[in-house]
């Protein structure tokens, strides 16, 4: 069913062929022998896990990284990509979720940014360029005027935009990452018209996307890459949505015994969350978590889960919903409440948002447990030695490699850093403890020392939520575990339930259709 | 590690850290060597212990201002108001005490207050309304200005001044040293150990560091803000204050000058021994390298417009040194 991708349509020249790419950054292997190649004029679907390299492949493809190894060939001519420029002059547009765009300026303004425009006596002449890129607008069907203003479009329109500075720039490929991810039904349908009519023009279109019935539908190719690797190219009738998952999970791991677990059922609970809602991100999420146990939140990137744990932590507030921790009503108006009444959280952004990089590891440890160190509540000054102790102790627990306490934070291994998040809860030994993909970007060792003391933590009575992103870690980790899909909890998964492959379907299934299945 | 400079050249770790080095103690051995250069030129006039005790003195009321300053721009906000707010501070001290018969105890206390009250205001501006905080101390130091030429119609309060108020800033009550310099130390060791020893300080220092994590380590990130201007505006105040006992006279825009010196001060004290973070010692050193490049300039007898060039560049070569040491750190 899975074939190598460079016997694939080895007939003709493809408009852009990468060939065995490797990057690392740092120490992480982030691409090993990468290839893809895409025809003219097709629609290519590629997919895979978060973490699978898709996006340091467009990254590449759109000049803004370098490759270690391998090269890229256009129209079958090798070629570098040293820079954004680049990739646009050689015909690749991209698309990304996050659009850039400049408020201030007109559609026409936006759709000609960066694009060289005739002048008259030194001047932009703009009616020049509204007749040239009128055809264009209409054809991808901009409804809105050339001359409005970009501000309050919708994030359909400003797609359709980003397709039409894209046909303005002779675009021979068009790479378009999740572009679904926040357009409704009817538009999303819009989209895919066009995508159909840009291929039939002959404009290829990259599709990048978890939602695996878009791909079925619109790919007549389609490329997975696991771990850093391409693992096939599914063409035509293959494309099914059991090959597609079988190809983005691998071979499947056997689950974390049973009898490992921990029964949670008699224990106290701790929290209750009901029906929390903060349009669009989470809607009426309802779940409790009891003492001692290991919460899982799995799903895919965008599902919401990091909203979520920041509504539980205060960080934002809560369209609705009511929270409740060790029996009282809880609802943090801000994380120093949460903190107080008994929370913790490991942010998903451990260097932005976790760590004062340039600040040792002792500050770091100590900065959300300042009230234990100081010589008396009337004085508050730092007793330096219960500092100094306190911060070798949980180095030591930990085993945080580093050269003192007294080094910056942000000259230690990813692996080290999260350690240091990590410690710094333990010193205030909160209730609840929120860890958001807590090892991503951590050395396979460090993972592992992480997973066992998270299991200690929930042993000693902490209630620990994991939210993580890689299906391979929760069943190893959790004792019950709830996906995510769209803002809301579609899975419960208990004991011998949680494998990484219900933890994968879960995260892909719901919500769609089950017919569509067959449809191809 | 990778040691890319922002230019996309790597640095050996040698040469790494002989700029690391240079970054960090460029401003120490700057001071020195100014001081040894004047001394070389003019053996006679400025190596003397009156000299430098009349350097220190000079310095003081910079010192305190830009102490006060230090605190603000630790918690990451840039506080415009400082200049005219001691401007305010002076012309109403001297009016409480002169038009108003004040005790001059009570004139001090409700006009420290009054600084407290200003940096509040900024404070809830900057935080609460979100607006930038160039703007917003920019905008609150032109009503200050503006409230100042108000109380005193524009005209110095002069007539009247006790002998006790001048006093304050003149005399040497503690073992023949001037008052301003005690003062200045009670300060400034005060605000040292609030950042460097106290747990608010770490919360201070975490604030300014990266507000996004103090938020979620459970810092109130908005408090500590408003007491970073707290202080900054009490500082205010107090130079304010001693100014006008030192000139005998609440002047309109008498302290307007101090907001350049004091910025200046704060980003070389940024550019010592630590790279490019501000901090209270730092801040010492880069008053002190101001105040001593003042008095060479006037022992030699260079014209006043040479002060402003001297302060304008030095402002220039601080932030360079300073945005070099967190390119290294960072790097």
């Amino acid at each position: 069913m899975l074939s190598p991708d460079r016997t694939v349509s080895a007939a003709m020249t493809p408009f852009v062929a990468a060939e065995s790419i490797a990057k690392a950054y740092g120490g992480v292997q982030a691409l090993t022998d990468v290839s893809l190649m895409i025809a003219p004029g097709e629609v290519h679907g590629l997919v895979g896990a978060n973490g699978a390299g898709k996006s340091t492949l467009i990254k590449i493809l759109a000049g803004l990284v370098q490759p270690d190894a391998g090269r890229i060939l256009v129209d079958g001519a090798p070629t570098s990509l040293p820079t954004p420029h680049h990739a646009t002059d050689l015909g690749m547009s991209f698309i990304h979720q996050e659009l850039a765009f400049i408020p201030g300026m007109t559609v026409l303004q936006n759709i000609l940014l960066g694009v060289p425009k005739k002048t008259r006596f030194g001047m932009v002449d703009w009616q020049a360029a509204a007749r040239e890129v009128a055809p264009i607008a209409e054809r991808v069907g901009i409804k809105a005027p050339l001359s409005a203003s970009v501000k309050g479009l919708s994030t359909a329109e400003n797609w359709l935009i980003n397709i039409c500075r894209a046909l303005v720039r002779n675009a021979r490929l068009i790479v378009m990452d999740e572009p679904t991810a926040s357009l409704s039904a009817a538009e999303a349908e819009k989209l895919f018209a066009i995508v159909e009519d840009l291929s039939a023009s002959g404009v290829a279109v990259l599709y990048v996307s978890h939602r695996l019935d878009e791909i079925m539908r619109l790919c007549s190719r389609v490329s997975v890459f696991r771990d850093g690797r391409s693992v096939g190219c599914l063409e035509g009738a293959a494309i099914t949505r059991p090959a597609l998952i079988e190809a983005i999970v691998g071979s499947a791991v056997a689950p974390l015994a049973a009898t490992q677990r921990h029964p949670v059922a008699g224990r106290k609970i701790t929290l209750t969350v009901d029906a929390l809602t903060r349009a669009p991100k989470v809607n009426g999420v309802s779940f409790e978590l009891r003492q001692g146990e290991v919460l899982g939140i799995g799903g895919l990137v965008g599902a919401g889960r990091t909203e979520l744990a920041r509504l539980i932590y205060g960080a934002d507030r809560a369209d609705s919903g009511v929270m409740t921790l060790d029996g009282a009503s809880f609802s943090p108006s801000n994380p120093t409440e949460a903190v107080k009444a008994g929370l913790g959280l490991v942010p998903e952004e451990r260097r932005s948002e976790g760590l004062l990089l340039t600040k040792s590891v002792a500050f770091n440890l100590q900065i959300a447990n300042l009230a234990n160190i100081v010589r008396s509540p009337v004085l508050p000054l730092i007793d330096r030695r219960k500092r100094e102790a306190l911060s070798l102790e949980i180095v030591r627990d930990l085993a945080v490699k580093t050269p003192s306490i007294d080094t910056p934070v942000g000259r230690l291994s990813g692996g080290n850093q999260q350690k240091v998040v990590i410690g710094r809860w333990l010193l205030r030994a909160p209730k609840v403890l929120i860890l958001d993909e807590p090892t991503r970007g951590v050395d396979i060792g460090a993972r592992g020392e992480i997973h066992r003391l998270v299991r200690e933590l929930a042993a000693r009575g902490m209630a620990v939520i994991v939210i993580s992103s890689e299906p391979d870690e929760l069943p190893d980790l959790c004792d019950r575990v709830l996906i995510m899909v769209e803002g809301r909890i579609v899975r419960a998964l208990e004991g011998a339930d949680i494998t990484r492959n219900a933890i994968v379907e879960a995260s892909y299934f719901v919500g769609e259709p089950p017919s569509r299945e067959n449809t191809i | 590690m990778s040691m890319v400079m922002s230019g996309g050249r790597r640095l050996s770790p040698s040469s790494k850290a002989a700029l690391g080095f240079f970054a960090r103690y460029a401003t120490i051995i700057g001071l020195l060597l100014m001081i040894a250069v004047f001394a070389f030129l003019s053996p006679r006039a400025f190596p003397t212990l009156n000299n430098f005790t009349n350097v220190l003195n000079q310095a003081s009321l910079a010192m305190i201002i830009a102490g006060g300053l230090t605190l603000a721009v630790i918690v990451g906000e840039l506080d415009l108001s400082i200049g005219f707010a001691a401007s305010l501070h002076g012309v109403l001290v001297t009016g409480l005490i002169v038009a108003n018969k004040l005790p001059i105890p009570l004139a001090i206390v409700i006009v420290i207050a009054l600084g407290a009250l200003i940096g509040l205001v900024n404070g809830i501006i900057v935080t609460k309304a979100k607006v930038n905080s160039v703007i917003a101390t920019l905008g609150v130091g032109t009503i200050l200005t503006g409230l100042a030429f108000a109380y005193s119609a524009g005209v110095p309060i002069v007539a009247g001044v006790p002998e006790a108020f001048l006093q304050l800033s003149l005399g040497r009550w503690l073992f023949g040293i001037p008052n301003n310099i005690i003062i200045m130390a009670v300060v400034l060791g005060g605000l040292w150990i609030l950042v460097e020893r106290t747990a608010l300080g770490q919360e201070i220092q975490a604030v300014g560091g990266n507000p996004a994590a103090a938020r979620l380590a459970g810092i109130n990130v908005d408090r500590i803000k408003i007491l970073g201007f707290v202080v900054s505006g009490m500082c205010a105040a107090l130079t304010g204050i001693l100014l006008a006992s030192r000139l005998g006279s609440g002047t309109t825009s008498a302290a307007d000058s101090y907001l350049l010196t004091a910025f200046a001060a704060v980003f070389l004290g940024s550019a010592t021994l630590r790279d490019g973070e501000f901090h209270v010692l730092g801040t010492f050193v880069g008053v002190l390298i101001i105040a001593f490049g003042f008095n060479g300039l006037n022992i030699f007898g260079a014209p006043t417009f040479s002060q402003y060039i001297f302060q304008g560049a030095i402002l220039i070569v601080a932030v360079g040194l300073a945005s070099l040491g967190r390119m290294i750190s960072e790097s």
